[in-house]
């Protein structure tokens, strides 16, 4: 081949990289029996004092009414449906939400890292999404970094002024993306590359996601903010039961 | 939807078994479980078995290990489990894309200069990737895969109510057992309420095109939360009424454990550590 040739061969191999990646996205759950042993367990020990904390505060809640009781399990199962819908998408492509950010911002980080692992829990045994040796890394990725930084950049930018529907957007959109370059850095953890170790390993994973990631998190935003205007529109004191909009109750 | 007939035929499970519109199984695991040869095995054992299982095939890593558990496995899921052959390969195929990507991003590195048994320029950097490299991704597929045959094991005969109560024993706090076992029967009634809002708005042209779509599915998605908290008073209520104090019981039926059982999953776990050693000698 010559040298224009090896080009343009490369330049397509690339472009039929991208698209390769396309048609299937799942949300990024590390499956089962992919991380070593020894990490399973770290991350896992990771996420106890989260976990811990957040038992704790549903207890709180739990003492001061009982009946909050049902609609944290409702709020739990409709992340888990949130989260195994197909969302509309251009190219056709089977994606969905992680509905964790959404969950942050409705919910509180507390509440949301218990029913985060439940949902994980039900996605693993119900759907296969994501693994029971992994659920320590998977929680410490979608229900505890990614919900805390929604819920960060939602109170942030809501008492600077910003508007609802855009904290809303930025808080969702860029809790996922948090989320998947969590993963990538656990992953890049796992599996150092020879040369270069975590970082470039962590670069190569985040490169090889960010083809459905990256999208993907611009949609779940969008559809975040499209949630929230239909339920202040339409469900104020249901919101104000669940602490949403306890400043104006 | 030919599952949800036979399973509404065998008058067990759930009313709504819903398919997850996928093509790829989803809560067809569900139904299998209720539908399992292997249902009357005691469901803590079952879950200490895919446990030990999970611990061995990844604490070993062992490519030999992997295959042996990927097959034996399948046998026991297909064979006793009575999950026919072609359900069972299209479950395996969910985790794919997840391992299709890590794996590539595991064998194949990056550099400016070519390096590696292969290579392949890109322009601006190079693409390489070392036989070591190819072969440590190969070995984690498999591994990955035999972890994934051992909960499906575990998945595919045991219903998740039971997987619950398997938890409750082990000493999950209570709370967190009675949130799991609202949320499994919740998720249940709002996929089917989902489905109709689903079917009323693309009757409705709702799907038409990509902001449609969007605007559609937020709707759906804030109406159903805002149905289901309706709901969730109405439940309350309902338990409160029927005497619920914390703590919800529910009629099990007794399984007990087999000592023929006991033996045979030794046995098994005594084998793997036994082809690990035997690998390694030879």
């Amino acid at each position: 081949m010559t040298t224009k040739q090896k080009r343009i061969f490369g330049f397509v191999v690339a472009l039929a990289a991208l698209f390769a990646v396309g048609p299937v996205s799942n949300a990024m759950h590390i499956m089962e029996g992919y991380l070593p042993g020894g990490y399973c367990i770290a991350w896992g020990v990771v996420c106890v004092p989260f976990l811990v904390l957040g038992y704790f505060s549903i207890q709180k809640r739990l003492k001061e009414n009982r009946k909050s009781l049902t609609i944290l399990a409702m709020c739990g199962a409709f992340v888990f449906v949130v989260s195994s819908l197909k969302i509309p998408s251009v190219t056709g492509s089977c994606s969905h939400m992680t509905g964790t950010g959404l969950g942050a911002i409705l919910f509180g980080p507390c509440a949301v890292s218990i029913l985060g692992i439940i949902v994980l829990i039900f996605q693993a045994i119900l759907l296969a999404h994501g693994g029971l040796t992994t659920l320590g890394a998977n929680t410490f990725s979608m229900a505890i970094a990614g919900p805390l930084v929604s819920y960060g950049l939602y109170k942030g930018l809501s008492k600077a002024g910003v508007s609802k529907r855009i904290s809303v957007f930025v808080a969702a959109a860029v809790g996922d993306l948090f989320t998947y370059c969590v993963t990538s850095l656990q992953l890049a953890l796992a599996y150092p590359s020879e040369q270069g170790g975590v970082a470039a390993s962590a670069v190569k994973f985040l490169g090889v996601f960010a083809p459905t990631q990256v999208p993907l998190a611009i949609i779940e935003g969008i559809l975040s903010v499209i949630v929230v205007i239909g339920l202040e529109s339409f469900a104020k004191s249901e919101l104000k039961s669940i602490g949403f909009l306890k400043e104006e109750a | 939807m030919s599952k949800d007939r036979k399973l509404h035929s065998h008058g067990h499970g759930h009313e709504h078994g819903h398919r997850h519109q996928h093509g790829e199984g989803g809560f067809s695991i569900d139904v299998y479980a209720y539908a399992s040869g292997l249902r009357r095995v005691n469901p803590v054992f079952k879950v200490l078995f895919a446990v030990f299982v999970l611990i061995l095939t990844i604490g070993l890593d062992d490519p030999f290990v992997s295959l042996f558990v990927i097959l034996t496995m399948a046998v026991l899921s297909i064979w006793k489990g009575k999950v026919d052959v072609r359900g069972y390969c299209s479950l395996m195929t969910i985790p794919i894309a997840f391992m299709i990507f890590g794996s590539v991003a595991i064998a194949a590195g990056f550099s400016r200069q070519p390096l590696g048994d292969y290579n392949l320029s890109l322009h601006f950097f190079y693409l390489y990737a070392t036989k070591s490299s190819i072969l440590k991704a190969l070995f984690l597929i498999l591994k990955a895969f035999g972890a994934v045959s051992a909960m499906f094991m575990l998945t595919l005969s045991t219903p998740a109510s039971e997987i619950i109560s398997a938890l409750q024993r082990l000493h999950v706090p209570q709370m967190i057992v009675e949130l799991m076992n609202m949320i499994y029967r919740y998720i249940f009634i709002m996929m089917d309420t989902q489905r109709k809002m689903k079917n009323s708005a693309q009757s409705r042209l709702g799907y038409c095109d990509f902001k449609t779509s969007c605007l559609s599915f937020g709707g759906i998605a804030s109406n159903l939360f805002i149905v289901s908290l309706k709901k969730a008073n109405a439940y309350y209520d309902a338990m409160e009424s029927r005497c619920y104090d914390g703590e919800l019981r529910f009629l099990e039926e007794e399984k007990k454990v087999e000592t023929i059982e006991v033996l045979s999953a030794a046995i098994y776990l005594v084998v793997l550590v036994g082809i690990h050693i035997g690998v390694k000698c030879f």
